[in-house]
């Protein structure tokens, strides 16, 4: 479903990516984390090119993403759903309008019926109450859930998310992870960048550890949380399930 | 008390009262023809500076700085003695002919050097000005709303109409509204090159009767009701700020 070649990506000179090679099959749930800057947003920005690729490909369902342009892009993006850390709703647009702005524009989806998907989808996040509200309107949890919602009424192969609990207040992560959890087991594919670690252990069929721009494990959840091969996993894994003790680790 | 006293009649009747109809009649002929070219030159010039291709980028950059960086009474001193002899010669006494039908309601006529070249002087001045504004309007938009159209598949300029644009204008919509009342104000300048509007026929009344005080003091008063007059229209017309406010007022169902 998602290839990746010996894919590099450099800011200028800074290598961020550095040579990774992924296969990510139809229906499987990959989750990526990795260190603060390590570049798993970068990674997953790649795949439909909101950053463009330095070096090497990306084959989504077989079509090559460095040499995708114009329509043939627009197609393939309209074709993966992204859930970004802030939301990124549409500030002027009512919650509805947010959903059905891109099917009316971009697949050309009748009015009436991109309403019907829209009231359907917010059922689906439980927010069918917020329909006609504005984004400012919502608590962060309810504008990502309307985030997810947006993307999924695109009817996306593929669901890319970047830290999609990380801008959200603790009492809000719950709502946003029950609505992916849901997801994870409808057979759509995913990649999740996420410190959610008991998301990963749940629901992720795979763990990609990346750490400065190479992948360092690939594993089934529970290879990655009991056994990590590297030391830098093990180590991340040692601070993130006790931030207090890294300092001298 | 001194020598000070007012003769308002002087000012407010006869020939001098039609002087102020007729030069009222003419800025807001002025500025009404002049908001239109200089929206029509605003959406092009911002079209063209946020095209994705620098050829077109260039030439509307230059526009802007020439415009904006040179005085406007120069301009239209500009276009009204040079400007206006650039035309074909047919043109020029086309223009300069008798054309009733360009006779506006009130005896304006809009088919005069005076009228074309205000307008025209006026228009690509604000314009460039008011392209600017909304320009700083589309910068203030956050970088994740243009991520997030491309994303689902939007192209640039789709991108732009339907998510950025309405953004940038609700951001700019006050800046902009002081450039539509700027050129309100700004057409009074026009008196230098003989168009009949408010301060033209202020200072026909002062050496008509020497009544510079009332004369002034009405033309200011008029200045001012248009203005204020023009700001609340312009207001309503705009986009709504509210919405984008966390935890504003709204409206819709
Ligand atoms: N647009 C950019 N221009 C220049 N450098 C960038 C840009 N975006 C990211 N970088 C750099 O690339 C590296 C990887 O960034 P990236 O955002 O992919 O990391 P990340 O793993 O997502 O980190 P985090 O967990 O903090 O989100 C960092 O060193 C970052 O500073
Ligand atoms: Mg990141």
């Amino acid at each position: 479903m998602i290839e990746f070649r010996d894919v590099h990506k450099f800011y200028d000179k800074l290598h961020v990516i550095r040579g990774i090679d992924l296969s990510i099959a139809r229906g499987e749930v990959v989750v990526i984390c990795g260190p603060s800057g390590s570049g798993k947003s970068t990674l997953i920005r790649l795949v439909n090119q909101l950053e463009p690729l330095s070096r090497g490909d990306i084959l989504v369902d077989g079509q090559s993403v460095a040499s995708s342009r114009g329509r043939a892009l627009r197609r393939l993006r309209s074709q993966i759903g992204f859930v970004f850390q802030q939301f990124n709703l549409y500030p002027h647009l009512t919650v509805e309008q947010n959903i059905t702005l891109a099917l009316r524009k971009v697949l050309g989806v009748v009015p009436e019926d991109a309403t019907v998907r829209a009231v359907e989808l917010l059922d689906r996040v439980g927010l069918a109450d917020k329909r006609f509200a504005y984004p400012a309107q919502l608590s962060g949890g309810q504008q990502q859930r309307v985030a997810i919602a947006r993307t999924l009424a695109m009817r996306p192969k593929i669901l890319l998310f970047d830290e999609p609990t990380s801008a959200l207040d603790p009492e809000m992560i719950g709502e946003v992870l029950a609505v992916m959890r849901e997801l994870a087991t409808s057979g759509i594919t995913m990649v999740v960048v996420t410190h959610e670690m008991g998301f990963a252990r749940e629901l992720a069929d795979r763990i990609v550890f990346i750490d400065q721009g190479v992948i360092l494990e690939n594993d089934k959840p529970v290879d990655f949380f009991l056994s990590p091969q590297h030391p830098r996993a093990r180590q991340f894994l040692r601070q993130l399930l006790s931030p207090l003790h890294t300092a001298n680790d | 008390m001194g020598g000070l006293s007012f003769d308002w009649v002087g000012v407010l009747s006869g020939d001098p009262l039609k002087w102020l109809e007729l030069g009222v009649l003419t800025t807001l002929y002025v500025t009404l023809a002049g908001s239109l070219l200089a929206t029509l030159i605003a959406v092009l010039l911002l079209g063209l500076r946020i095209s994705q291709e620098r050829i077109v980028q260039w030439p509307a950059v230059a526009v802007i700085e020439i415009f904006r960086n040179t005085p406007l009474l120069v301009q239209i001193l500009f276009w009204y003695f040079a400007g206006f002899g650039l035309l074909p010669a047919g043109w020029r006494a086309w223009i300069n002919d008798d054309h009733s039908w360009a006779m506006l309601p009130g005896g304006v006529g809009l088919l005069t050097p005076e009228f074309l070249a205000a307008t025209w002087g006026l228009g690509i001045f604000s314009g460039v000005f008011i392209a600017e504004e909304i320009r700083a309007g589309l910068m203030a938009v956050s970088p994740g709303q243009r991520e997030a159209a491309l994303s689902q598949g939007f192209g640039h300029w789709r991108c732009l109409a339907y998510i950025l644009l309405p953004q940038a204008l609700a951001n700019s919509w006050q800046p902009v509204i002081g450039q539509y009342l700027n050129l309100m104000k700004l057409s009074s300048l026009a008196t230098a090159i003989g168009l009949a509007e408010i301060t033209y026929q202020v200072r026909q009344i002062e050496s008509y009767n020497s009544h510079a005080l009332e004369a002034f003091a009405v033309g200011t008063l008029l200045y001012l009701a248009i203005g204020t007059a023009m700001g609340q229209v312009l207001l309503r017309c705009g986009p709504r700020r509210g919405t984008m406010v966390r935890g504003g007022k709204r409206h819709g169902p």
